[in-house]
């Protein structure tokens, strides 16, 4: 082999690898300890075709909140097996191959907000090949509301059922928590929404006054 | 007006002979005469004339018609009630005094509206910090204008899920309190989450 083909062997080597690395961004906003650890993280979650987006997020917060080293390399860790764990549901319940990371985004994001891998599974198999995120997020704000698990699922299902779809599930569940702060009991509110569907009602809308913009990096399509 | 003797008047008009004036009025009744004489000499074409040259100029086109009705003066009589007008000069003044509130950025398919408020009585500054910023602080900051200790800012953001803070006085995280919704950020603190919806709808 001569040393021009192993220096091109070498660079087509390296290009990808430094396409799944993510230490060119992590640097300057993660401790330089945590820095190793995080991108042999992230090359291993690309190579496995899992989104790698949540995972920087989660090392930007860990550094912008000032968070030790190790503590954040854990966190990364396990924002990289709850993806794991949500794109296995995802597949459970049908998804294609390979499953659409802003999916497995949402059920990770789900898992995170603590409902269990059944219940989603569960959900995610009611709406197959479509958008679950606000589903699954208006059955997360429910149970955060000290609802049932079974009965906000229930609720929800029964709001697909009935012909809603995307963020009117979250209309659903606002209007469930609206009935509760009015001095309904949880099963009362959830029986009164349900007899409302598909008729619930939207929430106000802002007035668009006096408007900024987030200003954020936006990734390119080929970094993780 | 000058006023003209009776006299020399029924003289000038031929009623009584000149023979029956004083020398004034005599030399009054020439002076008046040479004048009747010049009036008469003089180059002012009669009513008559000055109709025909009107009659022979050449007509206008339309433009120019156009044009010289821009240009002459008119007289516009407007008749409304006092009421009317009264109500008219209220709306231009309202219209005046009213400070108009600009619509704000225009907002994508895929963009709404993210209100965030806190009551920090002792803060010198509040920002917003989250996932939609890359948790890079110094994007979305609050402001309390009237230093009533709740800070605000309304920012648009992306469609979708977003997890947040408050970082008071550039080092205190602190959780929205208003959120409803938190999830754990597993640092051992709680985000506050938003789910953005999409204004065009």
């Amino acid at each position: 082999m001569t040393a021009r083909r192993l220096v091109a062997l070498l660079l087509a080597a390296a290009t990808p690898l430094a396409a799944q690395s993510g230490f060119a961004r992590l640097a300057g906003r993660v401790p330089p300890p945590a820095l190793s650890a995080i991108d042999s993280i992230l090359v291993a979650a690309h190579r496995e075709g899992l989104p790698t987006q949540p995972l920087i997020e989660k090392a930007f917060e860990g550094g912008a909140k000032g968070v030790a080293p190790d503590k954040i390399v854990l966190a990364v860790s396990t924002s990289a097996d709850q993806l794991r764990v949500a794109r296995a549901l995802l597949r459970e319940a049908g998804e294609a191959q390979p499953t659409d990371p802003a999916e497995v985004t949402a059920v990770a994001a789900a898992l995170s907000r603590g409902l269990s891998p059944e219940l989603v599974g569960e959900l995610t198999a009611v709406l197959p090949g479509e958008p679950t995120g606000p589903a699954l997020h208006a059955v997360a704000d429910l149970v955060g509301h000290r609802f049932a698990e079974d009965s906000s699922v229930d609720l929800i299902v029964a709001a697909a059922q009935s012909g809603l779809r995307g963020l009117r599930f979250l209309d659903v569940a606002a209007a469930a928590v609206q009935e509760l702060q009015r001095g309904r009991s949880h099963a009362a509110a959830l029986a009164h929404v349900k007899s409302l569907l598909p008729n619930v009602p939207p929430p106000p809308r802002p007035a668009p006054s006096t408007l900024s913009r987030a200003r954020r990096v936006q990734p390119g399509p080929d970094r993780p | 007006m000058m006023h003209i003797d009776p006299q020399l008047h029924r003289v000038l008009d031929g009623e009584l002979p000149s023979d029956d004036l004083t020398p004034l009025q005599r030399e009054q009744s020439a002076a008046l005469q040479r004048a009747a004489r010049l009036l008469a000499e003089a180059p002012v074409g009669s009513v008559a004339a000055r109709v025909m040259a009107e009659v022979r100029r050449p007509p206008l086109r339309l433009g120019q018609r156009v044009a010289q009705w821009l240009t002459e003066r008119h007289a516009v009589t407007i008749a409304v009630r006092p009421i009317w007008s009264l109500a008219l000069a209220a709306a231009l003044a309202a219209i005046a005094v009213i400070p108009s509130r600009g619509p704000g950025p225009v907002l994508g398919e895929q963009e709404g509206i993210a209100q965030f408020v806190g009551r920090f009585p002792d803060a010198r500054s509040v920002e917003v910090v989250g996932s939609f910023t890359d948790w890079r602080p110094g994007a979305v900051v609050l402001r309390d204008d009237d230093h009533d200790g709740i800070w605000r800012a309304s920012v648009v953001l992306p469609v979708g899920e977003h997890e947040y803070m408050f970082v008071v006085d550039g080092e205190r995280w602190v959780a929205d309190p208003l959120a409803g919704r938190y999830v754990d950020d597993g640092f051992g603190r709680q985000n506050a989450l938003l789910f953005v919806r999409p204004l065009a709808r």
